[in-house]
């Protein structure tokens, strides 16, 4: 059987080159196909990853853990206490590259001519600038020296909209532990520039200070934690949420349901886009198998005549379709792969940047290698390929000896 | 004298009804080993029907073909294949080379679908084209070899995988009379010294003359049988 199998493919093989330029064209559409598949995929990672880095390195991070009733109910009563020493040991663990514990609450901002409401962000600015890029952010003045700094850091947009600057005093208004409003003059001593949402919703001061400002002795409200490998997230989740059962543990999906649906929808794009590709190449290779077999439905009827079983008949011409599309599968897989290793210093997508900003993407994306989509869309493509290829295949399979020898004569 | 095919009472009618055409009429035949037998007639006499029936391409509409002793009814695609494959050989009118192939290659195709180890179908092979005398012509595809050569291999091919009968139907019809004159003299070479049976379909006089039976057909009927 190894020898006639041997046999096989170089027939197969032979047979593939009888037309070349049929052949050709055949193997432009596959391999074109699989690369706009591995490309489009390859683009829409980086997409995908730049749109995260964009949202989650801002402020929400990984995840965050949040007293049970706080996001529901964003007020002074739903702060929690310092992380405890489990939970702190959970935090500490290499999964987890930074941690930060916040004290945001709804306040309200007042300049000499607008008043705004807003979140009044606590924070200390060491764990901050491991977790998030505000502090990166600042394109004048400076971001906060530590947890007791009185200073306040405000969007560009929050500026502008308040009239406000860099040395000017804004007044800030909370209710307070004691049931009370508080009410307090600070300096803006920094303005970031970050995306309109997060500059018109947030402004920064350190924790103590916005502590002291509320009457709170410890209290937070949030801790932010980033886990740079997405594959250790659900694990990280389960240990935090074992180590604070009383809290509320959540993942950057349940925090961000809009970048978590763009994520899932991407992931939904390329599939379709497979669907769409692979339908193209489907009658692309039908056509041509089915035009090989009618060519040579005299051959396939010789070949039975000669003793060739119908089995055999359908093996030998699905073989040729196996190579036809293999080897188109990996013109398209080195492509795919020359066009990434090219575009390793990011496509610079900046004079789109206004529309970017509304669907959360950064401006440079970095598409990346990645193996797994290397493996599985070829294979996909491949078995596929063959499984559409067997229709031609039986035909040639059913080739009468007969219409041979009535060809012959 | 043994039979290598038998037909009894062999019928065939292609189409329906009243399109219905009656290609073969209750045809008795025998072929014996070592035959070296013409089947002439005009044209749709029969000739090539009864070629596929006694060939295993077709199976008649009524009656029994039996191959070496073997009955072809109600045998699937796959066992006919396989008749086809170890008992018998073709000669076609248009050579029917398969063209991606070596005239080696050729002649070897048919052994490896018998299952024939490497070594020994390249032995045979080689033997197969020194018998139809076109050893340096191994490696040539057969766009590279003129009709009597391709028509030789074809031969060979035939015969290298040891059939009980060789079927050639209309051999000599696109070759000039010097190369027919010779195909047809290395066929009955190859039946006196190996004993092969062959069964010739032709209008071919001079293939005619050099057979030692000769079956006339008309009108689906035998019309004639006798020594050549």
């Amino acid at each position: 059987m190894s020898g006639t199998l041997h046999s096989f493919i170089q027939l197969a093989w032979r047979n593939m080159w009888r037309n070349p330029r049929r052949t050709l064209i055949t193997l432009v559409v596959v391999s074109a196909g699989l690369w706009s598949i591995l490309f489009f995929n390859a683009f829409l990672n980086a997409w995908m990853q730049s749109s995260k880095d964009a949202t989650l390195k801002l402020l929400i991070g990984s995840g965050q853990i949040h007293a049970r009733e706080y996001m529901d109910n964003p007020n002074i009563k739903t702060v929690m206490a310092p992380p405890g020493a489990r939970l702190r040991a959970a935090l500490e663990r290499p999964e987890i590259a930074a941690w930060s514990a916040r004290l945001v609450l709804p306040g309200v901002i007042q300049s000499e001519y607008k008043t705004r409401p807003v979140n009044i962000a606590g924070v200390d600015p060491a764990t901050e600038r491991r977790l998030s890029s505000i502090p990166a952010k600042i394109v004048r003045g400076r971001y906060l020296n530590g947890v007791d700094d009185d200073g306040v850091v405000l969007g560009l947009h929050m500026a502008k909209r308040l009239k406000t600057g860099l040395g000017r005093r804004v007044i800030l208004m909370s209710q307070n532990a004691d049931g009370t409003v508080s009410e307090q003059s600070f300096t803006v001593v920094g303005l970031f520039d970050a995306n309109q949402k997060t500059e018109d919703f947030y402004v920064f001061t350190g924790r103590a200070a916005d502590q002291r400002f509320l009457h709170l002795n410890a209290e937070i409200s949030e801790i932010a934690f980033a886990v740079p490998n997405d594959a250790d997230l659900d694990p990280v989740l389960t240990r935090l949420r074992a180590a604070a059962p009383q809290l509320d543990v959540r993942s950057w999906r349940q925090l961000s349901t809009y970048l978590a649906a763009t994520d899932s929808m991407m992931r939904g794009v390329i599939y379709i886009w497979l669907a769409v590709v692979f339908s193209m190449m489907a009658i692309g290779i039908v056509n041509t198998q089915l035009m090989a077999v009618f060519e040579r439905l005299h051959e396939f009827g010789l070949l039975r005549a000669l003793g060739m079983t119908p089995r055999r008949v359908l093996m030998m011409v699905s073989l040729e379709s196996l190579f036809l599309i293999g080897v188109g599968c990996l013109v398209g897989m080195a492509l795919a792969a020359l066009t990434i290793w090219g575009l390793r210093g990011g496509i610079d997508l900046s004079a789109f940047a206004k529309g970017l900003e509304l669907v959360q993407g950064g401006q440079v994306l970095f598409p990346k290698f990645d193996l797994a989509s290397f493996v599985v869309f070829p294979l996909l493509i491949w078995l596929l390929g063959i499984l559409v290829a067997l229709w031609p295949a039986s035909r040639a399979a059913k080739a009468s000896p007969v219409e041979a020898m009535r060809h012959a004569t | 004298m043994s039979n290598i095919v038998s037909c009894r009472n062999v019928s065939k009618v292609f189409g329906h009804a009243d399109l219905a055409v009656q290609a073969l009429q209750g045809i008795n035949l025998d072929i014996h080993a070592g035959d070296f037998a013409t089947l002439a007639g005009p044209s749709g006499s029969g000739k090539t029907t009864l070629l596929n029936m006694i060939g295993a391409l077709d199976t008649p509409s009524s009656g029994e073909v039996v191959i070496d002793g073997q009955p072809l009814a109600r045998l699937t695609a796959a066992q006919l294949s396989e008749i086809r494959l170890h008992k018998v050989g073709f000669v076609f009118q248009a050579y029917n080379l398969i063209p991606v192939l070596s005239a080696r290659e050729n002649i070897e195709f048919v052994l490896e679908l018998q299952g024939v180890p490497g070594a020994e179908r390249k032995e045979r092979a080689l033997n197969a084209l020194a018998d139809v005398a076109l050893e340096g012509l191994a490696d040539r595809r057969p766009a590279q070899m003129s009709g009597g050569q391709q028509q030789r291999v074809a031969v060979a091919r035939a015969l290298v995988s040891r059939p009980a009968i060789v079927l050639a139907d209309e051999p000599t019809a696109n070759l000039d009379s010097k190369t027919s004159e010779e195909l047809i003299a290395l066929m009955y070479r190859l039946n006196q010294e190996r004993g092969t049976t062959f069964v010739i379909g032709t209008h071919d006089p001079g293939v005619m003359a050099h057979s030692k039976r000769h079956i006339q057909l008309l009108d689906g009927r035998i019309d004639g049988d006798g020594q050549g």
